[in-house]
C-alpha cells in the first residue's frame, strides 16, 4: 500500500510520543497490533518493520505533498533498475543512479579549499565526473564523455536486461537514442566501481590511456546509406537467428557499392572500404537486442565488465547464447564484446554440434570484418592443415578458414572485381598506379583492418613521445645527427647550384617546461592536514631502515671489493662533472648575459671537484698518496675520463697528473695489459707537456726513467718496463723530444736545470743502448727531434746505433 | 604521406607479410595487421617456422596478438623472393623430430662441458655467478 508513508509516519510520530512509549506495547503485542487508528482500514504488513504508533492514520493527509514526492522517487528508482528501455529516454535513469557519484563529486567540490589545487591528480578526478554533455550525431565521437558513459553505466549497473523491442531499436523515430545507445556502450572507460577511491588515484580519463582516437566525420553519402539502415537490416530478420551467412548481405558489401569508388590508395584519407565499427554498428544496430531474454544481461554489458565473463550465465539457453554470439558485432558489442563475451567460456558452455556451425561462422566471419581481428576462434574451426597450392580461385593461406567463410571471402572479392571492372573505364584517369592498389586490396581483403586514422592515432603518440622539455639532454644523439645532417645540406647548398633537393626532416619541437609546485591537499572541516597520497605526493609505506656494516666484521676480500665500488662510484660521479663542464659552452652561448658569470663560476668550481675527486679529497699540503689516482687509473673508464678532464685542469693540476702517471706508471702498464687504454692518454699529454716549464720536464723524464738509480740495483726495471711498453716508449719520446725543444729554443735556461738536463740524458742514453732492440716497444710516433738530441750526447758510433734502434 | 622522416616506424609495414623474431626464440611469419604504441602487433594468417639445419617446418597458428616487449625484430618479407631459398621445407612431424633431436644434442654436448670442467677443477659458468666487472 503505501509502506513509505509508514515509514514517513514513524518518523514523525517518534517525536511526539515519548508519552506513547506503552502504545508500542500495545501495538505489538494488544489490540494495537491490529491498528487503532479510526479508520478501520486493515493495516498491511508493514513492509519495512518499524513499529507503528498508534493514533496515526496510515497515510494522514496533511503529508501527503512531499510523501507522494517521495514516493514517486522511490518508484523511478524501482522502475530504473527494473524496466531499462521501456521508458523514455534512457538518459533520466541514468541520471538517478549516476547522482550518487555526481552528489560525491559536488560534495568533494565543496569540501575542498583550494580550488586552485596543485595536484592534478586530485583535480582531475574531481573534474571528470561532470563535463559537458557532447552533441549526439552520428560524426560526434564514440568515446564520449563521461557524462554520456554514465547514462549507460547505470543501466548497466543493474545487470538486468532491458527487455528492449527491437522494433524500437530499429525505429528511425528514435536515431537519436539509437545512436545513443550505441555509441556509449563502445566507449572504453572503466565500469563504475562501488568503492572508487577517487581521491588521490590518478585521473579517472574519460578516454582511457589505451583508446584509439576518436571518430573521423563520415562522409555524407555514407551517412544516407547507414542512417536508414537499421529498418532495413531490421525487415529481412524475421526469425531470432540470424539467417544464414550467404543469404544475408554483409556490412562490408553494403559498403562497397558506394565506396568502391574511392578504392585504390590504400590509406584514404576520408573513408576505409571496410566499414569502420560505427557504421557497421549502425547497420547491424537493429540485431544487436532481439536474442536477450527477460533477465539475460545484453552484449553492451559485457565491455570491459571482465569479471562478469561466464558467470552471469548459468542457466542460458544454449542455443540463444549460439545466437548471441552470432550477434557479437553489434554496436554495443561491436567492439567490447570481443573482451569480455561468451566466447571465452563457450568451450565449457557451447556445445559443438554441427549446428552452431552457421553462427560460428558468422561470427568468424565478422571477426574478419571487425577491426579487432585478434579474438580466438574456437578451437573447433581452426583446421591445422598445411597450407597447400590450391587449383582453384581459392587463396592457399586461406585454407584454415571455415569453407563457408573462404566462400564468402571469394564472393566478396568477385564482387569487388566486378565494380572495379565497370568502373575502370569511369576511373581510368587515375590510372594504373590506382588498379595495382586496387589489385592490392583486392587480393588482399583483411587490408586496411587498421584505420587511417588509427595509424595517425600512433603517429601522433609517437610525435608525443618526441617532445621534451630538453631535447640536447633527452635526445642527444640524434640532436647531433640532426646538426651534422643540417651542415652537410648547407654545405652542400652552398657548394651546387642545383636545384634545393626538399627534404623532409623531422624536427623534434622543444617543450616549455612548466614548473608545478604541489601543495597538499587541505579538507574543509577537518582537524588538521589529512595526509593525502597520491601520483604526485606518495606516501612512505615503508619504513626501511639503513644499517651499516662494521668494519671488523668484513673480510679482506670485501674491503678490496668495496674499495673498487668506491672507486667505481667515484668515476660515475666524475663523469657527470665532466659531461656537464663539457656542456658549458653550449650553455654560454644560449644563456643571457647576465647568466654568464654564474655559469662560469659553476663551471670552475666543477672542474676542481673533479680534480679534488681524481686526486682523492682534501689531503694535506702535498699529497702524500697516488693511490687514489692509481685505482682510479687501474680502470679502463678512469683513464678515459682522465684524457677527457686533462684539456680542463690548470697546467699545475694537470702536470701533477703526468707525474703521478709517470710515477707509477710500471703498475699501470701492468694493469694495463688487458685493456691497452693508455695510450688515449698520448694526446691529451702531449698537450700537456706543450706548456710545460724544463723544470718540471726534467722532472718528468726523472720518474719516467727512474734515474738516477742507486748503484746497488742491477737493472732498472721501472724504466725497462716503460721503454717495453707502447705507451710508456712513446711518452718517453714526447718528454725527450720536448726537452730538447726546450734546450734548443730558449737558451736562458738555468744552469742547474741544464746540469740536471745533461745528466739525465746522459743516463737515458747509455739505458737505451744496453737495452736489446727486439724489446723494444712500438711506439706510436718518433718525434723528429730525437737525433738532435741524442747527438749532443753521444758519438757518433752510439748515434748510429741509437738510430737503428728507434 | 611519409611519416616521420628519418625515424623507424611500424606504420608504414602494416597489410605486409613479416617475418618476427620473438624472444623466446620463436619465428612468426604472418601478415601484419595493426599495431600500437608500445610495438604490440597484430599478425594475420601466421605460421610458426621452425628451423634445424638446412630444414625448416611451418606450423599454421592463426591470429597472433604479440605483446611489444617479446619482439627481438621483425622485418619485412619479399613476397618475389620468399622462394627463392636454399632451405628444404618438411612437414611440421619431420621439423618437431628434427628440433627433438637437436635439443638433445645439445644438452648432451653441454653435459659433456660441464663435467670436464668439473674433473679440472674448474668453475662451471653460471649466469648468475658471472664476474662483477
Amino acid at each position: 500500500d503505501c509502506p513509505l508513508d509508514e515509514d514517513e509516519d514513524a518518523f514523525q510520530a517518534l517525536g511526539e510520543e515519548d508519552e506513547d512509549i506503552d502504545q508500542f506495547n500495545d501495538d505489538t503485542f494488544g489490540a494495537g497490533a491490529v491498528g487503532e487508528s479510526p479508520s478501520v482500514t486493515p493495516t498491511p504488513p508493514r513492509a519495512r518493520g518499524s513499529p507503528r504508533p498508534a493514533g496515526l492514520t496510515p497515510c494522514p493527509l496533511a503529508d501527503d505533498d512531499w510523501q507522494e514526492a517521495h514516493e514517486r522517487l522511490a518508484e523511478l528508482e524501482d522502475k530504473a533498475g527494473s524496466s531499462r528501455g521501456s521508458d523514455g529516454p534512457v538518459g533520466n535513469d541514468g541520471d538517478v543512479l549516476g547522482d550518487p557519484e555526481d552528489a560525491l563529486a559536488e560534495r568533494l567540490t565543496r569540501l575542498v579549499i583550494d580550488s586552485e589545487l596543485e595536484d592534478p591528480a586530485i583535480m582531475q578526478a574531481v573534474h571528470t565526473r561532470d563535463p559537458p554533455q557532447q552533441p549526439g550525431g552520428l560524426n560526434s565521437s564514440i568515446w564520449d564523455s563521461s557524462a554520456v558513459l554514465r547514462r549507460i553505466r547505470g543501466p548497466l549497473l543493474a545487470q538486468e536486461m532491458p527487455s528492449v523491442s527491437v522494433l524500437d531499436y530499429a525505429l528511425p523515430q528514435r536515431p537519436a537514442q539509437a545512436r545513443d545507445e550505441e555509441r556509449d556502450p563502445s566507449e572504453r572507460a572503466l565500469p563504475r566501481r562501488s568503492s572508487s577511491p577517487i581521491i588521490g588515484s590518478p585521473p579517472v580519463r574519460a578516454i582511457p590511456i589505451g583508446t584509439p582516437p576518436k571518430q573521423a566525420t563520415i562522409p555524407n553519402f555514407n551517412q544516407q546509406i547507414l542512417c536508414p539502415k537499421p529498418v532495413h537490416i531490421r525487415a529481412t530478420m524475421q526469425q531470432r537467428y540470424p539467417a544464414p551467412y550467404g543469404e544475408r548481405m554483409s556490412p562490408n558489401q553494403l559498403c562497397n557499392v558506394p565506396n568502391s569508388s574511392l578504392l585504390g590508395h590504400p590509406f584514404p584519407h576520408s573513408v576505409s572500404p571496410v566499414l569502420t565499427h560505427l557504421q557497421r554498428a549502425q547497420l547491424l544496430g537493429g540485431a544487436q537486442v532481439k536474442l536477450l531474454p527477460a533477465g539475460r544481461m545484453s552484449p553492451s554489458q559485457f565491455a570491459r565488465v571482465s569479471g562478469l565473463v561466464g558467470s552471469p550465465l548459468p542457466s542460458v539457453n544454449p542455443k540463444l547464447l549460439q545466437g548471441r554470439v552470432g550477434q557479437m558485432m553489434s554496436p554495443a558489442g561491436g567492439f567490447r564484446a570481443f573482451f569480455g563475451a561468451p566466447p571465452a567460456p563457450p568451450p565449457s558452455q557451447l556445445p559443438h554440434p554441427p549446428g552452431p556451425g552457421s553462427h560460428l561462422q558468422n561470427l568468424r566471419s565478422v571477426l574478419s570484418l571487425s577491426r579487432r581481428p585478434g579474438r580466438s576462434l574456437p578451437p573447433s574451426l581452426t583446421a591445422p592443415a598445411l597450407p597447400r597450392p590450391q587449383p582453384q580461385m581459392f587463396r592457399p593461406d586461406t585454407t584454415h578458414l571455415h569453407p563457408q567463410h573462404r566462400r564468402l571471402l571469394h564472393q566478396r572479392q568477385q564482387q569487388n572485381r566486378n565494380q572495379h571492372r565497370s568502373l575502370n573505364g569511369s576511373g581510368g584517369d587515375r590510372g594504373g598506379h590506382r588498379s595495382s592498389h586496387q589489385e592490392q586490396i583486392r587480393k588482399d581483403p583483411y587490408a586496411n583492418l587498421m584505420l587511417q586514422r588509427e595509424k595517425d592515432w600512433v603517429s601522433k603518440i609517437q610525435m608525443m613521445q618526441l617532445q621534451s622539455t630538453d631535447p640536447y639532454l633527452d635526445d642527444y644523439y640524434y640532436q647531433n645527427y640532426f646538426q651534422k645532417l643540417e651542415k652537410l645540406a648547407a654545405a652542400e647548398e652552398v657548394h651546387g647550384d642545383g636545384p634545393k633537393k626538399e627534404r623532409t626532416k623531422l624536427i623534434t619541437p622543444q617543450v616549455a617546461k612548466l614548473e608545478h609546485t604541489y601543495k597538499p591537499v587541505q579538507f574543509e572541516g577537518s582537524l588538521g592536514k589529512l595526509t593525502v597520497s597520491s601520483v604526485n605526493n606518495p606516501r612512505k609505506m615503508i619504513d626501511a631502515v639503513v644499517t651499516s656494516r662494521s668494519e671488523d666484521d668484513e673480510t679482506k676480500e670485501k674491503q678490496v671489493r668495496d674499495k673498487r665500488r668506491q672507486t667505481l662510484v667515484t668515476i660515475e660521479k666524475t663523469y657527470s662533472l665532466l659531461l656537464d663542464v663539457e656542456d658549458y659552452e653550449r650553455r654560454y652561448l644560449l644563456s643571457l648575459e647576465g647568466e654568464r658569470p654564474a655559469l662560469m663560476g659553476e663551471r670552475k668550481q666543477k672542474i676542481s671537484d673533479m680534480y679534488d675527486n681524481l686526486r682523492g679529497k682534501a689531503p694535506g699540503q702535498d699529497r702524500p698518496s697516488d693511490d687514489h689516482f692509481v685505482q682510479i687509473m687501474c680502470i679502463r673508464k678512469g683513464k678515459r675520463l682522465v684524457a677527457r678532464i686533462l684539456p680542463f685542469l690548470a697546467p699545475e693540476q694537470a702536470a701533477d697528473v703526468l707525474m703521478a702517471t709517470a710515477r707509477n706508471l710500471p703498475f699501470l702498464i701492468k694493469k694495463d695489459a688487458q685493456d691497452e687504454v693508455l695510450p688515449c692518454l698520448l694526446r691529451p699529454f702531449s698537450h700537456v707537456l706543450y706548456h710545460l716549464p724544463l723544470g718540471t720536464v726534467t722532472s718528468l723524464v726523472q720518474q719516467l726513467t727512474n734515474l738516477p738509480q742507486s748503484a746497488a740495483a742491477p737493472s732498472n726495471l721501472h724504466l725497462t718496463a716503460v721503454l717495453q711498453n707502447k705507451f710508456g716508449l712513446s711518452l718517453l719520446y714526447l718528454v725527450l723530444s720536448r726537452g730538447e725543444e726546450l734546450q734548443s729554443s730558449d737558451t736562458n735556461t738555468e744552469l742547474m736545470q741544464d746540469n740536471q738536463w745533461t745528466e739525465l740524458m746522459l743516463m737515458a742514453t747509455r739505458e737505451l743502448l744496453r737495452i736489446p732492440q727486439g724489446a723494444l716497444a712500438k711506439p706510436v710516433s718518433i718525434p723528429s727531434n730525437l737525433i738532435s738530441l741524442f747527438s749532443r750526447y753521444v758519438d757518433q758510433q752510439k748515434l748510429n746505433l741509437l738510430e737503428t734502434k728507434l | 604521406m611519409n611519416y616521420m622522416p628519418g625515424t623507424a616506424s611500424l606504420i608504414q609495414d602494416i597489410d605486409k607479410k613479416h617475418l618476427v623474431l620473438l624472444r623466446d626464440g620463436r619465428t612468426l611469419i604472418g601478415y601484419l595487421r595493426s599495431i600500437d604504441q608500445f610495438a604490440n602487433l597484430v599478425l594475420h594468417q601466421t605460421v610458426e617456422r621452425i628451423h634445424v639445419g638446412k630444414k625448416y617446418g611451418d606450423i599454421p597458428r592463426g591470429i597472433f596478438v604479440v605483446r611489444g616487449e617479446n619482439v627481438v625484430l621483425l622485418g619485412e618479407i619479399d613476397l618475389e623472393k620468399e622462394s627463392d631459398t636454399p632451405l628444404q621445407q618438411v612437414s611440421i612431424e619431420e621439423i618437431l623430430e628434427e628440433q627433438r633431436v637437436e635439443q638433445q644434442a645439445k644438452q648432451e654436448s653441454e653435459k659433456l662441458k660441464v663435467q670436464a670442467l668439473k674433473e679440472r677443477g674448474l668453475a662451471v659458468p653460471r649466469a648468475d655467478t658471472l664476474d662483477e666487472y
